[in-house]
């Protein structure tokens, strides 16, 4: 097929990461070519700000300061909870439904590899996620603060709060990514990964050392630091194991996807 | 070279969970070829396929296409290859040009030009030009089909893998499928899993039959029509014909005649060692007895049918 005047260019590149950019667009697509961003901006509006309005009316007329603590509290304790589990629900069939359905083997007949289909779903689907449920949300919070509180947190310690309940939100994209390359039931993914969110309610009271080797203090932690207060000494543990098992965790997708066969 | 092997296997095998889906299968497969790859249903031409394109991995031996090793170099494979599933899956929310572009884009790095040129271009040649901005979710079965085929070869492959292209189409949808095939012939190799033996009869150079997961022949389609017993002419013949009998089984080239009668008619079966001389007179020996009428002569052929049938029968009946 002789295409055009001006010569198709060969994709080039051969590493692990052949098709990534492709799929990364493809991604987007799926994300912003369709109605799925804008249900979650309103979604994530209507829970997040929505919540925080509730309570900011009802707080009305006290203490500007305690009004202020109190939405910072409810954004990362009680919203992030909310998000952790969205981003369960939202991503658990984004390998499983490709496995099942055949689009994955379609995908990978062409030259693009498996490292480059799992890590385009882990970027585009962090991103997206964080920007509808945490970025917009962030910018009317602020918004709210002023117009209920007439305050508004501190810039820096409300970015360091955001950037510890991102780490959470990806540490849970990571788990449901790579519990979706093992598991051949929706359910069965979104269970697990909400199941071990809510263990972190109860295991805790009775093995409070699981909290250093685990993400389930960070909402605590992303709330202290954005309301400007001094993280614990031993908070550092948990963040740095959070990204280790991140990290971890999108190394097993990457492994038994590899092994996945079609 | 045109014509050296696109495909080859050397004792390529898959085990699934203890049951042998494909035994030690090897196979060459010639450049610029249409490649009938025939066998009933789990006989192991998808699981072939697979292999091939690397979306499963091989329990023993070896393959290369193009002279790249299946395993290690399936990237270079791939970026060679179209491939058409046989039951084709595509995002549903995505429409047939952007499905297009985004499988161009898989082979093309650009200029975005000429690459929605390609992508245009396929739209038209598979006749979905004027729903090319429909989602797919909207497609028929037939429409999905033909997006297919466009996605196969809209990198412009050297080599084209079709798992049964036409089993799910209406026979005009076949007759397209039929013609991309003989049209892709002059530039690239086809090879096509089916079980319509019709198609393959019509459009293929060479075919492979497995079964139970092992290759049962493998042959130019007219080498495989000829059938194995030799050559053997047929001819119908009215009248006595005991004095052509005598002349025609006295015949040098000729090593066997086998005569069953019907009526006032006879089926006559000659074998000969040489086509040359039973081509230049053994008609000739046969009209010139007054006593006899030819009413059929011809060289026996088979259907393909029959060849896959008796080839299958033979080693099984293709059931695990």
């Amino acid at each position: 097929m002789e295409s055009a005047s001006v010569r198709l260019e060969v994709a080039g590149g051969r590493g692990p990461l052949t098709g990534f950019g492709n799929l990364v667009d493809k991604e987007y697509g799926t994300w912003f070519r369709t109605r799925r961003a804008l249900i979650h901006n309103v979604l994530w509006l209507a829970v997040i700000n929505g919540l925080l309005l509730l309570i900011g009316l009802d707080e009305m007329g006290r203490n500007p300061y305690f009004i202020l603590d109190e939405l910072i509290e409810v954004f990362f304790r009680a919203c992030g909870f909310f998000a952790a589990i969205g981003i369960v629900v939202s991503t658990q069939s984004s390998v499983l439904g490709e496995r099942k359905l055949g689009t994955a083997e379609w995908v990978l007949s062409k030259p693009v590899t498996r490292e480059a289909f799992i890590l385009s779903k882990f970027v585009v689907n962090g991103a997206s996620f964080v920007g509808l449920a945490v970025l917009i949300p962030s910018v009317v919070f602020f918004l709210q603060t002023l117009l209920l509180a007439y305050l508004q947190p501190s810039l820096a310690a409300f970015l360091l709060g955001s950037a510890i309940h991102v780490e959470l939100l990806v540490f849970y994209l990571a788990l449901t990514l790579a519990l979706s390359t093992w598991m051949n039931s929706r359910g069965a993914v979104s269970g697990v990964a909400i199941g071990f969110m809510f263990a972190g309610f109860i295991l805790p009271g009775f093995l409070p050392w699981l909290l250093a080797g685990t993400p389930w203090a960070l909402s605590e932690f992303a709330a202290t630091a954005a309301r400007g207060r001094p993280l614990p000494a031993e908070a550092w543990q948990p963040i740095l194991v959070t990204l280790l098992w991140t990290v971890l965790l999108v190394l097993v997708a990457l492994w038994r996807f590899n092994r996945e066969e079609f | 070279m045109p014509n050296d092997p696109v495909i080859r296997t050397h004792k390529l095998s898959k085990t699934y969970k203890g049951v042998q889906a494909l035994k030690s299968l090897d196979l060459e497969v010639p450049g610029n070829s249409i490649f009938g790859f025939l066998g009933p249903n789990g006989a192991g031409k998808t699981t072939t396929i697979k292999l091939l394109l690397g979306l499963i991995h091989p329990t023993g031996g070896s393959a290369e296409v193009f002279g790249h090793d299946i395993v290690g170099d399936t990237i270079d494979v791939r970026r060679r290859i179209g491939y058409l599933a046989q039951e084709p899956r595509y995002y549903e929310h995505m429409t047939a040009r952007e499905t297009l572009r985004f499988t161009a884009r898989c082979f093309y790095g650009g200029p975005k030009l000429a690459l929605e040129k390609r992508v245009e271009e396929t739209l038209e040649l598979v006749g979905l030009a004027d729903k090319a901005d429909r989602p797919i979710r909207g497609f028929s079965s037939g429409e999905r089909q033909r997006l297919g085929i466009g996605q196969a070869q809209v990198n412009d492959p050297d080599l084209l893998i079709l798992d049964e292209p036409a089993s799910s189409l209406d026979p005009m949808g076949r007759r397209d499928v039929l013609e991309i095939m003989e049209r892709l012939r002059e530039r690239a190799t086809v090879f096509y899993s089916t079980h319509i033996l019709d198609d393959v009869q019509r459009v293929s150079d060479t075919v492979a039959i497995l079964n139970n997961g092992e290759l049962v022949a493998k042959a130019p389609i007219e080498e495989l029509l000829a059938g194995s017993d030799g050559i053997v002419y047929t001819i119908d013949v009215k009248g006595n014909g005991s004095d052509a009998e005598q002349r025609v089984a006295g015949q040098p080239w000729v090593s066997d005649v086998q005569i069953t009668r019907e009526h006032d008619c006879a089926h006559w079966l000659v074998r000969v060692t040489d086509d040359t001389a039973a081509e230049s007179q053994l008609l000739r020996l046969m009209l010139a007895d007054e006593h006899v009428v030819v009413t059929a002569f011809g060289r026996r052929t088979y259907d393909l049918e029959d060849v896959f049938m008796n080839l299958v029968e033979e080693n099984g009946d293709g059931e695990r």
